[in-house]
């Protein structure tokens, strides 16, 4: 029976009950999406006095309204540092981020903690439309690590947590 | 640089970790899903080979020599080895024939010796066979060129015997020569 047929006493637990239909459940966060992710291999590095540095170009997706969004970045060592690994050997790698795609250099990732502020450039969740690619992830291993490491083969896993903002 | 190569070795490195227990990682690379927060993730390789490196050499000049005294003169290079033991060896050779530590001024030669002594400030060390490795040595050096750490590591000792003079001629020509030195990791 529609509200407004029934009697006066019942006319306001009825508009209550649609007022409570109708309030706001918790605001569904904006999706966001990152794609584009290749494995990145120094292969062998000769000259052990420099630094050696990879940059590849990922497609970073906000549905924001501002198309903002923060990334977290983790790595596979000892509390999530960011250590490349060879048996118990271990030499460590610096993280940078940037915003548009095919730059070398960015803002330096501190492991766990989200760099914030940052605005997407991509159109679709992919990339498949507008900009092939809206940031750039660049891994660094510094001269430093590289001559303090033992020889061997190193390996580790990077992972990159997009949250929108 | 961009790479796209996928790499299978991680794939069976992640499937070795989830047997052993030890926290799994899924083949990389990864790529997020549409959500609330989306992860990714890739791996990283890199391999660091066996290396050393020897700096802060200096050319010798012992001027003219007096055939009744022995002479030596000492320098400290910096031997740095990135191994597991920071060992190393070296292999010396001449400009010589046959590679022999000799000078030449043209037309006649003298012999010299030559030691190596993995400390620096030695005044003595092991005495070096032209083409022939001497190993065992241990370098102290915590960076490639000893820009920090230890300044130097090692030391070079060039001399000339009595009897290598003596049977040199005497020239008003100075005689000259180069010395290599070959470090290989160990």
């Amino acid at each position: 029976m529609p509200c407004a047929r029934r009697p006066a006493w019942l006319a306001l637990a009825c508009g209550a009950l649609l007022t409570s239909l109708a309030s706001p459940v918790a605001a569904k966060s904006p999706d966001v999406r990152i794609t584009g992710l290749v494995d990145l291999a120094f292969n062998t590095i000769t000259d052990l006095s420099s630094d050696a540095s990879q940059e590849e170009d990922v497609c970073v997706f906000s549905a924001s309204p501002t198309s903002g969004y923060n990334v977290t970045a983790t790595g596979s060592g000892s509390g999530g540092a960011f250590d490349l690994r060879s048996g118990g050997n271990k030499i460590s790698y610096e993280v940078q981020w940037n915003t548009q795609a095919g730059q070398l250099t960015g803002t330096q990732l501190t492991s766990g903690t989200p760099l914030t502020g940052l605005v997407s450039s991509a159109t679709q969740q992919t990339c498949n439309s507008g900009p092939n690619a809206s940031a750039s992830l660049v891994v660094i291993l510094r001269a430093a690590a590289l001559s303090g490491a033992v020889p061997g083969s190193y390996t580790g896993q990077l992972t990159l947590l997009i949250a929108p903002e | 640089m961009r790479l796209w190569n996928h790499k299978p070795a991680l794939v069976a490195g992640a499937c070795a970790l989830t047997l052993a227990g030890s926290p799994a990682f899924a083949a990389t690379p990864t790529q997020g899903s549409l959500g609330g927060t989306s992860t990714g993730q890739i791996g990283i390789t890199a391999t660091i080979p066996a290396s050393v490196q020897i700096t802060k050499l200096g050319d010798l000049a012992f001027g003219t020599l007096d055939p009744t005294t022995a002479s030596q003169l000492t320098e400290n290079p910096c031997v740095w080895s990135n191994t597991a033991t920071k060992g190393y060896s070296i292999t010396a050779t001449g400009s010589g024939a046959s590679s022999a530590f000799t000078l030449s001024n043209g037309t006649s030669t003298v012999a010299y010796g030559v030691q190596w002594a993995g400390t620096t400030g030695a005044t003595t060390g092991t005495t070096l066979t032209a083409g022939s490795a001497a190993t065992g040595f241990t370098s102290t050096a915590t960076s490639p060129t000893c820009a920090s750490g230890a300044a130097t590591t090692a030391s070079l000792i060039v001399g000339f015997t009595t009897a290598q003079m003596q049977a040199a001629v005497g020239s008003a020509t100075a005689y000259t020569g180069t010395l290599t030195l070959v470090v290989s990791p160990q």
